[in-house]
């Protein structure tokens, strides 16, 4: 074999992965390879000085292989003729085993044949980023956040995603899509010797996106530090969060996460299936609701589309080569379609989408949510606040934590703000809310006409487990009669 | 009894180490494994798939500086000795443009060892046989999980520390329509006895299920938390509770049980206990994991998890932990000690209130104040005088560990169950805990 490495030689793997394809893609009913290759920098600066410095690289091959309608696979990060070969012969012979048992019979038409490619929307590819220049964003960025010394921790990091994917079948599918990902977070952390309140960009890991090197703006990016630094210390002297039932709108940094729990996951069709009930779990959403379950009120509109520019779950084909396309999930507060992949759809006769997804070369695809976002309204942010008598409005994600089938929720942001009147009066610290799905939702009763962009990397399921880029853009939301409480 | 990969290890790092220059430091890192996923769905196999996964973490050092590239092996020895010394050359070039890292700590010789374990279990085509004639009937979803993990630590200063372990796990449940029972297996060999008769119980609990619901109103219950349920609330030790450099940067749910403001039980010890054996002897720094480091001792805070990295930052003692998940050190084999309740007096004991076998998504809902939140799940009934009346709707928890841990608890059990890591995210883990039971005065339920 010639002597290549992972990521010097891009193009010579991918050539030695199509002769391999050749030999093989006639050895059972269909066949499939799709080779990843991805090198991720996680760097992080805590206080000025180096955090971590990691960087790592995947490459591997995910064979599919389907005997008798039953599909298995098999994966290797031995990318060498004999890797490939023991890798190969050994799905094949367990899926011939397994196909015996297999729960359902599938057709070929579950992987299409199609020609395409994808390229994330740059204007500087990442690999352009130097190691000391990343490095030097995150330092002043983390310096800039300490704007006091009751900020303890103030930590900048940034992890920076370059994937290739190439996937070949025996259909005659040929597929490349080349995704540039940031995952950019900053966080100040105050304290007054007596308790600690964290202030991030948009909570955690929330602010992520496909972007290439001109995301990193010191000039957009140093007056995000001086706020997040400030709002952290107005965390330590701020009142606790009320515990009463009253309005509460979220601002799209938490309905991201909100859409992603109680709207995403739910609509997965192998959890409605049952595939997921060992694991992340079942649904409350039966087969029969879509086209009649009023899942909220009727401004809420939903849509998978993975079709959007630089969010972060942004593709042109899935994982076994469905093309991807802009579809509702909730019209007019009405169920309409579900997160099913073809697979599903097969075993289940229900409309689906493009969301067959692993998370590398060593998973199988399973139903995902992409890009799942809720649609604006009309009004601005001033007129939402102006129709609250009393309210909580809730910035940035930092708790979250859902029933199996999706129903009774309870989550935590880092940052609130007291509303009478119809006017914002003071910040609030460790705002929380809980509620149960279908009645919060149909509670919704105005959106912002303005929508903002945020995602995680890291939405887990599976069995075995897989975390998935996810991408949710969404307006401000005004809920009326939720449950909010304080810490303590 | 050095395997082929042990071998390949040997091979590369010390062509590797030998185009070291003066000052320089690297350490080799290997996750390994050969992995065998068989998933299961209205007891059919869904999904069948075989992972052959090697990885390997470079840590370069020089001049108080340090980078780590992970990078996958082909297991072709031109190939990755290529890419190994590309990624070098790409270290040595940018680091020195780089601050120095503070933190950082020299690499040591910290020995060299072998530790080899197989279990012994079926194949999985036997295997999907097996859980079909013993589940006949069941509606069973879950995950078979087997093959080969293997991990070193190797490094220039003449370390060479491997483990490698052969084992399983079946991670399931069985449904009778909306109601559910879990099960679990694991052994160091297979016992189509025992597995057998795991089953039967797993059965005979759903049966349990068909008894009608009760509707439980949230409030304050006395409740029995089994085995699973606790190990289920021991995790959020892990969500850097237990670490130093957390508590150092303000992140401090056991401030007052360091500080003594407050104290767990006296019954509650918390220990990291790698005599378990279900690890690696060696963290990722390949320095020997503490036998046994008490982190919580009748109801008292002992320890924190220090790496090497924190101990220099804060001017602390090192006591070898590893890092888990948010890059923090968190334990890798935790055990609650047992208690003196018995199995046979539990419902007795309980009386009146809530028997939980299994909760779900547990997360902070204020750390500050060491407050939770999480679900129950799957079999969880009302218990009156003593009798299992039927079970419950699922209920949400917001209580805290002061209490949990703390005033409410009123015994654990004398029996404990061990259960092996059955994360497989991104790669298997290894690790465990052993679990007892717990009796609760009572427990905050607020949905």
């Amino acid at each position: 074999m010639q002597v290549t490495t992972p990521f010097n030689k891009t193009e010579n793997i991918a050539q030695f992965l199509q002769t391999e394809f050749n030999r093989y893609k006639t050895s059972a009913d269909f066949v499939a390879f799709k080779l990843v290759r991805e090198k991720t920098r996680d760097y992080s600066v805590r206080n000025g000085k180096t955090e971590e410095l990691n960087e790592f690289i995947d490459c591997g091959v995910l064979i599919e292989i389907m005997i008798k309608g039953h599909m298995g696979y098999g994966a290797t990060s031995e990318l060498s003729v004999d890797g490939i070969k023991k890798a190969f012969h050994q799905a094949l012979e367990m899926t011939k085993k397994a196909s015996q048992s297999a729960v359902y019979r599938f057709e070929k038409s579950i992987r299409p044949s199609v020609k395409g490619t994808y390229s994330t929307a740059r204007t500087t590819r990442l690999d352009n980023l130097t190691m000391a220049g990343i490095f030097d964003f995150l330092k002043q960025t983390s310096q800039a956040l300490k704007v006091s010394d009751q900020v303890i921790t103030a930590v900048s990091d940034a992890m920076l995603i370059e994937c290739v994917q190439n996937y070949f079948s025996s259909e005659g599918t040929e597929i490349y899509q080349d995704f540039d990902i940031i995952v950019h977070s900053m966080s100040a952390t105050a304290s007054n010797g007596q308790e600690s309140q964290t202030r991030s960009l948009h909570g955690g890991r929330g602010n992520c996106i496909q972007a290439g090197a001109e995301y990193f703006q010191l000039d957009r990016a140093l007056p995000e530090c001086q706020q997040i630094g400030r709002e952290a210390l107005e965390l330590l002297v701020a009142d606790n969060c009320p515990s009463e039932t009253c309005d509460l709108i979220l601002a799209p940094d938490q309905m991201l996460l909100q859409i992603h729990e109680s709207i995403g996951h739910p609509l997965e069709l192998d959890r409605i299936l049952g595939d997921e009930r060992n694991f992340a779990g079942w649904s409350f959403v039966q087969p029969s609701d879509f086209g009649n379950l009023q899942y909220g009120s009727r401004m809420m509109n939903v849509v998978f589309d993975p079709t959007v520019t630089n969010e972060l779950a942004s593709y042109a084909y899935d994982d076994v080569g469905n093309k991807a396309e802009k579809k509702h999930l909730i019209k007019d507060g009405v169920l309409t379609a579900a997160l099913g992949s073809l697979e599903s759809q097969a075993r289940s006769n229900i409309s689906g989408v493009a969301n067959a997804r692993s998370s590398s070369w060593n998973r199988a695809p399973i139903d995902r949510m992409a890009n799942i976002n809720l649609e604006p309204g009309t009004e601005t942010l001033d007129q939402l606040v102006a129709k609250v008598e009393r309210g909580v409005m809730m910035f940035a994600n930092r708790s979250w934590s859902i029933d199996d089938y999706r129903r009774k929720f309870q989550f935590g942001c880092e940052y609130g703000k007291l509303i009478e009147n119809g006017k914002v009066t003071k910040t609030l610290k460790n705002p929380n809310y809980r509620g149960v799905t279908v009645p919060f939702w149909n509670s919704l009763a105005g959106l912002s006409r303005t929508s903002e962009t945020y995602g995680s990397p890291y939405c887990g399921k599976g069995e075995p487990s897989q975390v998935i880029r996810v991408g949710h853009s969404s307006p401000y939301a005004l809920f009326k009669n939720i449950e909010v409480f304080g810490g303590g | 009894m050095a395997t082929q990969m042990h071998s390949y290890l040997k091979n590369i790092s010390t062509s590797l180490f030998k185009t070291l220059t003066e000052g320089e430091e690297v350490s080799l890192n290997l996750h390994s494994e050969e992995s065998e996923f068989i998933r299961f769905t209205q007891s059919q196999v869904r999904q069948n798939t075989q992972v052959h996964q090697h990885e390997l973490s470079l840590l370069y050092q020089a001049n108080s500086r340090g980078y780590c590239a992970a990078m996958p092996l082909t297991m072709h020895e031109a190939t990755d000795m290529a890419t190994l010394t590309e990624r070098l050359q790409y270290i040595r070039q940018n680091l020195p443009l780089l601050d120095e890292n503070p933190k950082l700590t020299p690499m040591l010789n910290n020995g060299v060892s072998e530790v080899y374990k197989k279990s012994v279990y079926p194949s999985a085509d036997v295997f999907i046989e097996k859980v079909q004639q013993s589940f006949a009937g069941a509606d069973l979803v879950g995950l078979f999980c087997a093959g080969p993990i293997r991990q070193a630590s190797i490094n220039s200063k003449g370390q060479f520390h491997y483990f490698e372990t052969d084992h399983f796990f079946f991670d399931y449940s069985v449904y009778d329509g909306p109601r559910a029972a879990k099960g679990y297996y694991s052994a160091e060999k297979w016992s189509d006895e025992i597995f057998a008769r795991q089953a039967a119980s797993t059965l005979n609990t759903l049966s349990l299920l068909k008894r009608p619901p009760v509707k439980v109103k949230p409030g304050q219950h006395r409740t029995y938390l089994g085995p699973m349920a606790v190990s289920e609330i021991a995790e959020i030790f892990n969500w850097r509770a237990v670490s130093r450099s957390a508590y150092e940067q303000g992140f401090a749910p056991l401030k007052k049980l360091y500080t003594r403001e407050q104290l767990f039980s006296p019954i509650f010890s918390l220990i990291e206990n790698n005599e378990l054996g279900l690890n690696s002897h060696f963290n990722s720094q390949g320095e020997p994991s503490p036998k046994l480091l008490p982190v919580i001792e009748n109801g008292e805070m002992k320890n924190f998890l220090i790496n090497a990295a924190t101990a220099k930052e804060y001017k602390l003692e090192s006591n070898n932990a590893d890092s888990g998940m948010w890059h923090t050190e968190a334990m890798r084999s935790m055990e609650v000690r047992a208690g003196t309740l018995n199995e046979a007096d539990i419902l007795k004991q309980l009386g009146t209130g809530l028997y939980l076998t299994n909760l779900h998504y547990i997360n902070w809902s204020d750390p500050q104040a060491a407050r939770l939140t999480g679900m129950t799940r799957f079999a969880c009934f009302w218990v009156e005088n003593g009798e299992i009346v039927g079970p419950i709707q699922d209920l949400r928890f917001d209580d805290n560990l002061y209490r949990i841990f703390g005033s409410e608890l009123v015994a654990l059990t004398e029996d404990r169950s061990a259960f092996i890591n059955t994360l497989t995210y991104q790669k298997r883990r290894l690790g465990g805990m052993i679990m007892p039971g717990a009796l609760l005065k009572e427990m905050n339920f607020t949905l």
